[in-house]
């Protein structure tokens, strides 16, 4: 549905002012902690300090008594009357209340809640909640957990393995056979996540006069409302989520499903607003914080000029305590399972195992980050195996750009590109031959330096069908995304969306397209957020599919609201449409511009003129567009090949590193990347979430890690502990855009929210890689800490 | 996190500071700066009766020389010191070291004194003094008395400060224009607590005879340590590059590393090496006779 590429474009793709910039600069920003209700009381939890014991007893009689405390709960209590928040895969022996009950399953746990007057007090009740414990040996290394035959997270499960699945795609066997040579590489993608600036809070309100329960949270999740009802046992049309709370970060992590139930629960049980913000102790143990964890074993299969043929990867993902949807996490990297690269066949072997640690949920890419640094650490060590340049192996593998649209073999179709060309520029804008002298100078130095080179798709759109691969009962064949347009009686223009916004300027986005298209300026058109009782069907700004889904809604809807404003005119110049011509509101007959209707009275005609509305149509100005996933729709067929995710944006990074041999500390000097996410909408946007990603990805590289110890006790509560970059470690970033415009969406955009991230990491470790390449060595690990770094160049000096 | 409920008196001179902290028998806490208190307060790992705050006391903030030393007041912010240009000109190892404690921000608060009294094994103000054969003054409803940091530092945030005396201030010897001084450390980001540091102080005759040498090491112990077998290897020898490197076995000696899951005693302790090479070789550079 791409408009015509050769249009002239007046606010797509123009370097504009971001709208939500100004109330956040100037202080006026509506986070969930502004918002005030009168009574409001104070939720606090008590989380386990045993990462597997059972609750024998929990005495709360001295914490009740307390002045000011209203209530504390215990999930014995609570889960007689509410049930389990549904999982994504279906796992009866599995029971997931938002309090542990009978038995804590990872150190953080939340135990039990106090509802008090003020933050204060429901702390000072936590002190005094008394609960007998039995600590019992913890489940922690999931290799361990996988092989167990006994000691089981969940006893009623049986086993400690979630989900198991083996898909093979296409000839693995015989192009393994076929193949000159195969080499088998280990890497491990540390637990790590995003970790948002606000930490997640909700404020409930039950009304018992309405029968509405109204939330204000610090959301980011599709099917929120949906399991809310599951889990409280209400009708879906009982509660109320509020859409236009801003959201203080998020890429994945703010779930907030066990923390609203338990506002909600409250809420009703006091007749009282009730209001739970996690504090940074309680959000990073137990809340919604850790990503995945993952071992990949991949065995690849390749010719001796470095053409890659087939993949066997057996990825092992350590889910923590409560599965959520942390299975998935292994299957939508099926979408892009191949990389850029054309290889012929592929097996994959994914395991989900429970452990007792923090349940994971999802973080930015859904997966897709940890499978692109196994894929590009496969493709570095081809490579190094045959003596290739890293660079060369890459133009020789990547799918070119006149084999687009190109069906890898799991069933995806990448929607268009241009690998080579994007590669190029970013070798362009890196210097690659200077880059190359300064890595070499520095080596005759005696430093340790590096250059990183990466190739990474991110798959954008969202297309749950990744669901049905792991579980056929799941037909979810559809992720749409609704929007509303309305046009009031002075013609002022207001766009409806559907979702919370966590940052990434959807409001920018939304108005610049109903602008481009109904050529309005932008900043004239008012975006608000409806509320999940008013609002449209939508999954929310997930899967890098906002600019894609909303963005194409908002294009359809315009169309809608330019069709009828043409219908109007036709009816009352007495024309047929197609002599007509609309240009920013107003509708003119081609042959004679003079007859014309203006937007003014098409407005007035449209509200106040019945008798001038064509025979059958609504007065009012509005105008809904639901978008479906284009491709999406189908089943797998027989062989579990299906079109995962539609659009897949590119990129390709060249970071320089130098490491200190005395210390392992890692310095990022300098960093390109070159990125194309199609058509661009908004180019600070764009350029906004590309650095950000990269950021991230440099902590998940060098820095970041949900560590536990033996026992499985939580080291990394705090930000002593985890460590996150500053700006002191990110380099000024180097960044040119490309545009190889999709097919599938309305304006040839593509998703551009996760990719920084999805690349960075590997690249960071390509170079490290490369800068410790004299010395014979490699590092597969992440976070490549500098302590490990310099144990692992140590070693290597002292041989 | 939010504080467990505690008292709080706002000092306004150093005798009600005392006062209250004989009142608080052993209950209270001091608070300068708040860098390290505040979090522990609000985390409830400190449950103090009583909170004194310090801050309102102008007597505890400046900067000056009496006789032979240079005193800084306990309550002077980070940022003050560091912006000196009597520590540059007198410690100049201090100010090295004070520019790798946190960021602007938090120097802007963080106070000398407040550094001392928390005693982080891998800090960096503590480490600066003990090279610089700093003391401090300790003041009680008893009197005021100056302890050596070599005796000061027990243990992980241990000293030997008493529950009812206050740090008043800090004297450091004034450094010999001629000597070298260098810190170094490393840190996984700019700005955290060191992993491992090291600073060193020499001082050359016009023979090229080291006069003087001092060494101190942080992060690799339950103190910072000042290893005096490599001092006195130096003190008196004619240096160079090689000697420098011959006498870094006697660190390994010294220093009992512990393992976190930051770093290992082995990382600790081969990296405390490496750092002190560097410190030495650029003091030993800086040093003129």
């Amino acid at each position: 549905m791409t408009s015509d590429p050769g249009r002239n474009l007046h606010y797509v793709a123009k370097k504009r002012r971001v709208r939500e910039d100004k109330r956040f600069v100037t202080g006026n920003g509506k986070y969930v902690q502004d918002i005030v209700l009168p009574d409001t009381r104070h939720a606090a939890v008590l989380p386990s300090p045993y990462p597997r014991a059972r609750i024998l007893s929990i005495d709360t009689a001295a914490a009740e008594a307390l002045d000011g405390v209203h209530m504390v709960l215990t999930g014995a209590q609570l889960a007689a009357d509410c049930n389990p928040i549904r999982l994504g895969l279906k796992l009866p022996g599995i029971k997931w209340y938002p309090l542990a009950v009978d038995m804590t399953r990872y150190a953080g746990e939340w135990v039990a809640i106090v509802v008090a007057d003020d933050a204060y007090i429901a702390e000072d009740a936590l002190d005094l909640i008394e609960v007998d414990y039995e600590p019992l040996d913890a489940v922690v290394d999931p290799e361990v957990a996988f092989a167990e035959t006994e000691r089981f997270v969940h006893p009623d499960h049986g086993s400690n393995v979630l989900y198991h699945g083996n898909f093979v795609w296409g000839g693995v066997d015989e192009d393994f056979a076929a193949a000159d040579e195969r080499l088998d590489l280990r890497v491990r993608w540390g637990r790590s996540a995003t970790v948002p600036i606000e930490t997640f809070g909700v404020l409930a309100q039950w009304n018992e006069g309405t029968e509405i329960l109204d939330i204000w949270a610090s959301i980011q999740m599709p099917n929120f409302v949906e399991l809310m009802a599951s889990t409280l046992g209400y009708p879906l049309n009982s509660i109320r989520l509020h859409q236009d709370v801003d959201v203080g970060g998020s890429y994945g992590v703010k779930r907030g499903i066990k923390q609203s139930v338990l506002a909600a629960y409250l809420s009703r049980k006091l007749r009282r607003p009730v209001r739970l913000i996690e504090d940074r102790l309680w959000n990073m143990a137990g809340g919604d914080a850790h990503g995945p964890d993952r071992i990949f074993d991949t065995q690849v299969a390749f010719n001796k000029d470095g053409v890659i043929r087939s993949l066997k990867i057996r990825a092992l993902d350590d889910a923590g305590a409560y599965p959520g949807r942390a299975p998935f996490q292994l299957a939508k990297p099926i979408s892009a399972l191949v990389g850029p690269y054309r290889i012929n066949s592929v097996q994959y072997e994914a395991i989900s195992v429970a452990t007792n640690k923090t349940g994971q949920v999802p973080v930015r890419g859904f997966g897709q980050a940890p499978t692109n640094y196994m894929i590009e650490m496969v493709v570095d060590a081809v490579a190094r195996h045959l003596g290739l340049d890293r660079l060369e192996i890459r133009r020789r593998n990547l799918i070119e750009a006149h084999e687009f649209p190109y069906k890898i073999p799991p069933g995806s179709e990448y929607d268009s590109g241009d690998y080579q060309t994007v590669l190029q520029k970013c070798l362009d804008l890196a210097r690659y031959k200077d880059l190359l002298q300064r890595r070499d100078r520095a080596r005759a130095e005696g430093r340790l330096a590096g250059i990183g080179i990466v190739t990474n798709l991110e798959p954008g759109g969202g297309n749950n069908i990744f669901e049905y691969l792991m579980d056929p009962t799941a037909e979810i064949t559809t992720f749409m995304e609704g929007c509303e347009v309305r046009v009031d009686s002075q013609g002022n223009i207001t766009g409806i969306m559907g979702t919370t916004t966590s940052g990434q300027g959807h409001e920018t986005m939304f108005a610049t397209i109903l602008g481009e298209e109904l050529e309005f300026d932008p900043d004239d058109i008012r975006i608000v957020h409806g509320d999940s009782l008013s609002s449209l069907p939508t999954r929310s700004p997930i899967a890098s599919r906002m600019a894609i889904m909303l963005g194409s809604a908002a294009a359809g809807a315009a169309g809608r609201i330019k069709d009828r404003a043409m219908a109007i005119a036709a009816f009352n110049l007495d024309l047929p449409v197609a002599q007509l011509e609309y240009s920013a509101g107003t509708v003119s007959d081609r042959n004679d511009p003079s007859r014309k209707l203006t937007w003014a009275e098409i407005c007035f005609i449209a509200y106040r003129a019945y008798h001038k509305l064509p025979e059958g149509m609504e007065p009012g100005f509005q105008a809904q567009f639901v978008f479906q996933v284009p491709g999406g729709g189908k089943l797998p067929d027989e062989n579990n090949r299906v079109g995962i995710y539609p659009c897949f944006s590119f990129q390709a990074h060249i970071p320089y590193v130098e490491i200190d041999p005395g210390t392992g500390r890692v310095t990022v000097v300098d960093y390109a990347i070159a990125h194309d996410c199609g058509t661009v909408i908004n180019p600070d946007i764009v350029r906004g979430m590309v650095i950000g990603g990269l950021a991230h990805g440099i902590g998940a590289a060098l820095y970041e890690k949900f560590a536990y110890d033996d026992e499985g006790q939580f080291l990394s509560a705090t930000f002593a502990d985890y460590l996150m970059p500053s700006v002191h470690e990110i380099p000024d970033v180097k960044d040119v855009e490309h545009c190889t415009p999709s097919p599938l969406t309305s304006h040839g955009q593509k998703g551009s929210g996760e990719g920084g991230y999805l690349g960075a990491p590997a690249a960071i470790a390509s170079a490290v890689n490369d800068a410790l390449s004299p010395l014979g060595v490699t590092v597969h690990e992440l976070p490549m800490r500098m302590h490990k770094l310099e144990a692992l160049i140590n070693e290597a000096n002292t041989k | 996190m939010k504080p467990a409920k505690f008292d709080y008196v706002r000092a306004e001179s150093i005798d009600q500071i005392v006062d209250a902290l004989d009142k608080g028998d052993g209950e209270a806490i001091v608070l300068a700066g708040g860098q390290t208190l505040m979090p522990m307060l609000a985390m409830r790992l400190a449950r103090p009766a009583t909170v004194i705050d310090i801050n309102n006391v102008t007597d505890l903030s400046g900067i000056g020389i009496v006789g032979d030393e240079l005193v800084i007041m306990a309550c002077t912010r980070q940022a003050e010191a560091l912006a000196s240009p009597l520590v540059r000109e007198h410690a100049p190892l201090l100010a090295e070291a004070i520019a790798l404690v946190g960021h602007q921000q938090t120097r802007n608060r963080g106070t000398v004194g407040g550094s001392l009294s928390h005693a982080d094994p891998a800090s960096e103000i503590p480490l600066a003094a003990l090279a610089l054969d700093a003391s401090v003054s300790l003041r009680s409803v008893a009197g005021t008395r100056r302890v050596q940091l070599a005796d000061y530092f027990l243990g992980p945030m241990m000293t030997a400060r008493a529950d009812n005396e206050v740090l008043v201030s800090v004297h450091f010897p004034i450094m010999s224009g001629g000597a070298g001084s260098a810190f170094h450390e490393v840190s996984e980001r700019r700005g955290d607590f060191a992993v491992v540091a090291a600073a060193a102080i020499i001082e050359v005759d016009g023979a090229g005879i080291c006069t003087a040498a001092a060494l101190a090491i942080g992060g690799a112990d339950a103190t910072p340590r000042r290893i005096a077998a490599l001092e006195d290897k130096l003190q008196g020898a004619k240096l160079d590059g090689a000697l420098i490197r011959s006498v870094l076995p006697e660190i390994a000696l010294a220093v009992a590393p512990g393992d976190d899951q930051h770093a290992g005693a082995a990382y600790r302790l081969r990296v405390a090496t490496n750092l002190a090479e560097r410190a030495l070789l650029e003091a030993f550079d800086g040093a003129r006779a």
